[in-house]
């Protein structure tokens, strides 16, 4: 059985207080300061004391092995608030035990607007990833792990191998999410799917007294996966799991150190990265006609896009986008690139079921849906003045 | 255990159709539904005249009061000498202080009108006394309080066994400013009663209100002040300002010195159902108060899915967080938050709509439950 530990970095540039009375007034919509000093008390808690354990970890256990993913977003602002935290990343890279993903730079819904933006945003990430690790990923993941059929062909017409997605029932059926399988519509992608119960078990559940299984211990876990039946166990997870989701008080980052020497222990499990699991037989085509994703139990873009709040949000900046690529300045499509990141949606959400609702606060730059809808359109609604006024002979 | 009904002796100092904020329509309401609980009230008021009647509610008044209209308790405070003078609350305290035993299980007070007669009536009578603060003098006076004023209340807050205020934050200044004990002070909010969804018929013009007593501590200065820099950008907007008050000759010349006499239009005393109107032409409902212990005209127009922006220091705040909070002094945050619901229906349906949701979520039934609650604390429940 394959293992294949994956963690997703990410940080959006999130907004600053952005005032109807300030449209005009040149301010800039993204308070950086804010931004990096967010980021270095993530890199405090979670990035360097993980990735610090995870070097450890490779140097001390010659079979271990885990994957990748790094957003443009979050490399601008390690690169400003905690370098050393990108040169830890270069480290663990420079193994070769490490494998990287593709995806937008921006953590982008690009996948939702027309043609070029989605290719564009790739090539962002992928020319980035090659400047910064000079490496070029096999396997593409799109924002949220959102999946489907044409981002299928999307990843194969930019020769990917694989792609990520969701092992969820309502797409996969009867067949388990310990297979590789290929895309319907693409069939020289590879599709992995990710295995939710025992990857939440460590990203939602770990610190959770109310969960039965609390405390989580390694071997408890390991167990777990040895005795799931398949061909690999994909555990996908955010990389501020460790640390930042859960503090270091919980025992995570010991959670973590351990786990490779528990795996060592258990002769059937074997690490393996997103590429060389790619090599596993494929069991056979998936089809998945309308988009899903990794989030809420609903699994699609609600947590998104759900809303008339968010749909309205996102439905302006598609008309932005075309004005800011008329204008052909770069500093408005960069802008207007960034108010694109997921995040600014996510923070729109409102209300929902229990789980999901405390999840959505937890995440939110925001007191309420309702501060962050008018601040992200004011900034739109300014940028779009600021792209006419380009544009105005 | 079926629980015992009570007794209730009640003192208040407005009753509708006669009320001029939150008490009144709070004593109302929370009468009703204590009555319809099967508790019985005797309610103390100083004057005699209009009264909207509840089957289960007496009404017993001083028979020196004779019928003198009722002035308003914020007029009393606004012109001591004139109205009920200082004399004329004594004697209805003095009144409340040598009433007979008919019975009561426990006597409840609100404010400070006829706190200290409540405390001695009380004490001679060994009843539990339950204190409502819905406002206090320091907040009325922004800071100057009418010394008598606040003697009355600081009797009130120490001598009740039990205090209840209209949110946790009078509870923190009760517990501050009038030193009450942390663990006799109950929060239990005020309400709203769900009315049908008003659908926005906005009719041309994109109406801003502001509802209520025109007061120094209400901020509506700072509701002209935004209005002034929302006006020129937004030219269907229409400021409108709903109620009474002493401010407002000044508020009157501040409209005119900020140029904005087209914009703004100032309608005096509403009806009830000229509020109801009102609300449901309304766009943006506005609460800017320098202090606001509770806020009901916001949660009335929440219940009719009128978006609110209420100042940080707003109770109703706390019960929901489908509004807007703004600082009370921060005009160009105040002016922002209009703008940005005038500017994007979406948010103005979403808020408005959740606002509703939340403002009718927990009705004057659980306010009353809450009440009675607070009652139990110090009457033995099950049947005597």
């Amino acid at each position: 059985m394959k293992l294949v530990l994956y963690l997703h970095m990410h940080q959006p540039w999130r907004l600053g207080r952005f005032r109807y009375v300030d449209l005009g007034s040149g301010r800039p919509y993204v308070d950086e300061r804010r931004n990096l000093e967010i980021f270095r008390g993530i890199a405090d808690r979670c990035y360097r004391p993980a990735l610090s354990r995870l070097s450890m970890a490779l140097r001390e256990f010659s079979e271990f092995r885990f994957s990748l993913s790094v957003t443009g977003t979050f490399l601008e602002q390690a690169e400003r608030a905690a370098p050393d935290v990108l040169e830890l990343l270069r480290e663990v890279v420079e193994t070769k035990r490490v494998a990287l993903l593709s995806e937008t730079y921006y953590h982008s819904l690009a996948f939702l607007l027309p043609p070029p933006e989605l290719q564009e945003e790739v090539d962002r990430h992928r020319a980035a990833l090659r400047a910064e690790f000079g490496v070029q990923p096999k396997v593409l993941r799109m924002t949220e792990l959102a999946y489907s059929d044409d981002l299928a062909l999307f990843a194969q017409q930019g020769s990917f191998r694989g792609m990520l997605m969701e092992g969820w029932e309502g797409v996969l059926g009867d067949r388990p999410s310990t297979h590789v399988y290929s895309a319907a519509s693409a069939p020289s992608v590879r599709l992995l799917p990710r295995h939710y119960r025992l990857s939440d078990d460590v990203g939602f559940r770990f610190s959770s007294k109310g969960w039965s299984e609390y405390p989580l211990t390694s071997e408890k876990y390991v167990q777990w996966l040895a005795s799931t039946p398949g061909e690999v166990v994909n555990l996908f997870m955010d990389f501020e799991t460790f640390g930042e989701h859960h503090p270091a008080s919980s025992g995570i980052l010991d959670f973590l150190s351990a786990l490779p020497r528990s795996v060592r222990r258990s002769p059937g499990l074997e690490w393996a990265t997103v590429e060389d699991a790619l090599d596993l037989p494929d069991r056979g085509p998936v089809s998945v006609p309308v988009t899903i994703s990794w989030a809420d139990q609903n699994r699609d873009l609600g947590a998104w896009l759900g809303n008339d709040l968010q749909r309205s949000a996102f439905e302006a900046a598609k008309k932005v986008g075309v004005l800011a690529r008329r204008a052909r300045d770069p500093e408005i499509l960069e802008v207007w690139r960034r108010l694109l990141t997921s995040d600014h949606f996510y923070y729109m959400y409102v209300g929902g079921h229990g789980a999901d609702a405390g999840v959505h606060q937890y995440f939110s730059a925001y007191g309420s849906p309702y501060d962050a809808y008018a601040n992200y359109m004011n900034a739109l609604t300014d940028l779009r003045r600021r792209a006419i006024e380009r544009l105005a002979p | 255990m079926v629980e015992r009904t009570l007794h209730v002796l009640m003192i208040g100092w407005e009753w509708p159709p006669s009320h001029s904020g939150g008490l009144g329509v709070h004593v109302f309401e929370l009468c009703q539904e204590l009555a319809r609980m099967g508790h019985r009230i005797t309610f103390l008021l100083p004057f005699e005249g209009a009264r909207t009647e509840i089957p289960g509610v007496s009404f017993r008044t001083p028979h020196d009061a004779g019928s003198t209209p009722y002035p308003g308790a914020y007029e009393i405070h606004g012109s001591p000498s004139g109205g009920w003078g200082d004399d004329d609350i004594d004697r209805f305290n003095r009144w409340i202080a040598g009433l007979p035993d008919d019975g009561y299980d426990i006597l409840h007070a609100h404010d400070w009108f006829g706190a200290v007669g409540a405390a001695r009536l009380a004490h001679r009578l060994s009843l539990p006394f339950v204190l409502t603060v819905h406002s206090t003098e320091y907040d009325r006076s922004l800071g100057h309080p009418w010394k008598q004023i606040l003697a009355r209340e600081q009797t009130g807050i120490d001598r009740a066994d039990r205090v209840i205020a209209v949110s946790r934050h009078l509870k923190s200044q009760l517990v501050r400013q009038y030193r009450a004990a942390p663990d006799k002070v109950r929060v239990v909010y005020n309400a709203v009663r769900p009315s049908e969804r008003l659908s926005a018929v906005t009719g041309g013009r994109k109406v801003v209100l502001y509802l209520g007593r025109l007061a120094a501590m209400k901020g509506v200065d700072t509701f002209l002040r935004a209005a002034a820099r929302v006006a020129p950008a937004v030219p269907d907007a229409l400021f409108v300002v709903a109620g009474e008050g002493p401010e407002f000759p000044r508020l009157l010349a501040l409209a005119a010195h900020l140029n904005l006499s087209e914009q703004v239009m100032f309608l005096g005393r509403v009806t009830d159902e000229e509020r109801t109107t009102l609300l449901t032409s309304t766009s943006v409902f506005v609460l800017p108060s320098v202090v606001e212990p509770f806020g009901i005209a916001a949660l009335e127009a929440m219940a009719a899915g009128v978006p609110a922006i209420v100042s940080k220091t707003s109770g109703v705040a706390e019960i929901t967080n489908s509004v807007f909070t703004v600082d009370f002094w921060d005009i160009d945050e105040f002016a922002s938050r209009i703008s940005e619901l005038l500017a994007y229906p979406a948010l103005r349906h979403t808020m408005g709509e959740a606002g509703r949701v939340s403002a009718t979520r927990e009705g004057w039934e659980e306010r009353a439950i809450q009440t009675v609650g607070v009652y139990f604390e110090l009457v033995t429940r099950g049947r005597r």
